[in-house]
């Protein structure tokens, strides 16, 4: 008997020896109390719902790309194409307009409330207590610069 | 792609063995239900794309990888509170029913008698401490290549190490099983 078969043979025994140990291991696990396989199947339908909530957000983003692929014109990837783009652009661009529009419109506001406070000065009759200011009787000795 | 029935039957076929391969590491129920539960999230989260004939391997390893992780997190808990750890481990430490064995086993037992059911469940008790006594990585090889049924090349892939540890590994474990059964007259 070679050494070669001399190892084959122990290697065969103790696969055997080790299939044994494993079927009695098997047979343990039938004896798991119920609690405990309950426990166990609770776990794996969480599991099975998150694996659900994984395959739906992976064919979601799927979704998005393949409506890239689809139509060439679909820049930031949504499907639809452009007038999609456009659709979902618009209200941006209406922001962006009207906020220009409200700051024009307070600007001209606030020239045209500035041009009548100086109209209203200027039209204003003269105040009584200006007689007595030495600076505006100097003006009227010197006479008015005509 | 796995399918959900794929899915499932898959976790169904694996979570008893995996539950009690934690057991053998961990030695706690609650804590290897919590590994088995962490290893099957895992793998439906991320790996739940694979073909179905991927995940075992898959599922192994990441069941490999949940149980380091529990030892990590109870290496810096025990660190913080060494002395409730050390309560806790004790408590568990032979709290082995047998009337709660004997319930769950009747009915699959079938024409055995009462003593042979106490017999057979005794054995079956003795061999699982024997195996979870053995040093870890001998265990897992063990487990991986006789009761998972890896071959010598998968069960170094799940392990990280070479064919020829994980055929050393084995030999030493079935080695070591064989000489404490025997050692406590026990003959399979």
């Amino acid at each position: 008997m070679t050494t070669q078969t001399l190892i084959s043979d122990s290697q065969v025994l103790q696969a055997r020896f080790a299939a044994r140990l494993a079927s009695s291991l098997t047979a343990s696990t039938a004896m798991l109390p119920n609690d405990i396989s309950e426990r166990l199947r609770v776990a794996r339908d969480q599991a099975l719902g998150r694996a659900r909530l994984a395959r739906q957000a992976q064919a979601a983003t799927a979704g998005s790309v393949l409506g890239v692929t689809r139509n060439g014109a679909a820049v930031l990837g949504h499907p639809g194409g452009w007038p999609r783009w456009v659709a979902s652009m618009m209200p941006l661009v209406l922001l962006l307009v009207g906020l220009l529009s409200i700051g024009q419109l307070a600007t001209h506001e606030q020239i045209l409330a500035a041009a009548e406070i100086d109209t209203l000065l200027l039209a204003d009759d003269l105040p009584p207590a200006a007689y007595s200011d030495p600076g505006f009787a100097e003006y009227l000795r010197s006479g008015p610069a005509l | 792609m796995a399918s959900d029935k794929e899915l499932s039957d898959f976790l169904k076929s694996v979570e008893k063995r995996a539950f009690k391969r934690a057991v053998y590491a961990v030695r706690n129920d609650d804590a290897a239900l919590d590994i088995v539960q962490d290893a099957m999230i895992r793998l439906s989260e991320k790996y739940a794309d694979r073909p179905a004939a991927e995940l075992p391997l898959i599922f192994q390893r990441i069941l490999s990888n949940a149980t380091m992780d529990w030892f990590r997190r109870e290496k810096v808990r025990s660190s913080v509170m060494q002395n409730m750890s050390e309560f806790v481990h004790g408590e568990d430490e032979g709290d082995f029913d047998l009337l709660e064995t004997l319930h769950a086993a009747e009915g699959t037992l079938g024409t055995e008698s009462a003593s042979d059911a106490v017999s057979r469940a005794q054995i079956l008790r003795r061999i699982e401490v024997e195996v979870a006594e053995l040093p870890g990585r001998q265990r897992e090889a063990f487990l991986l290549r006789y009761w998972e049924e890896f071959n010598v090349a998968e069960t170094a892939e799940v392990m990280g190490c070479s064919e020829g540890s994980v055929k050393t590994h084995c030999s030493r474990a079935v080695q070591a099983l064989a000489k404490a059964l025997r050692a406590k007259g026990i003959s399979l």
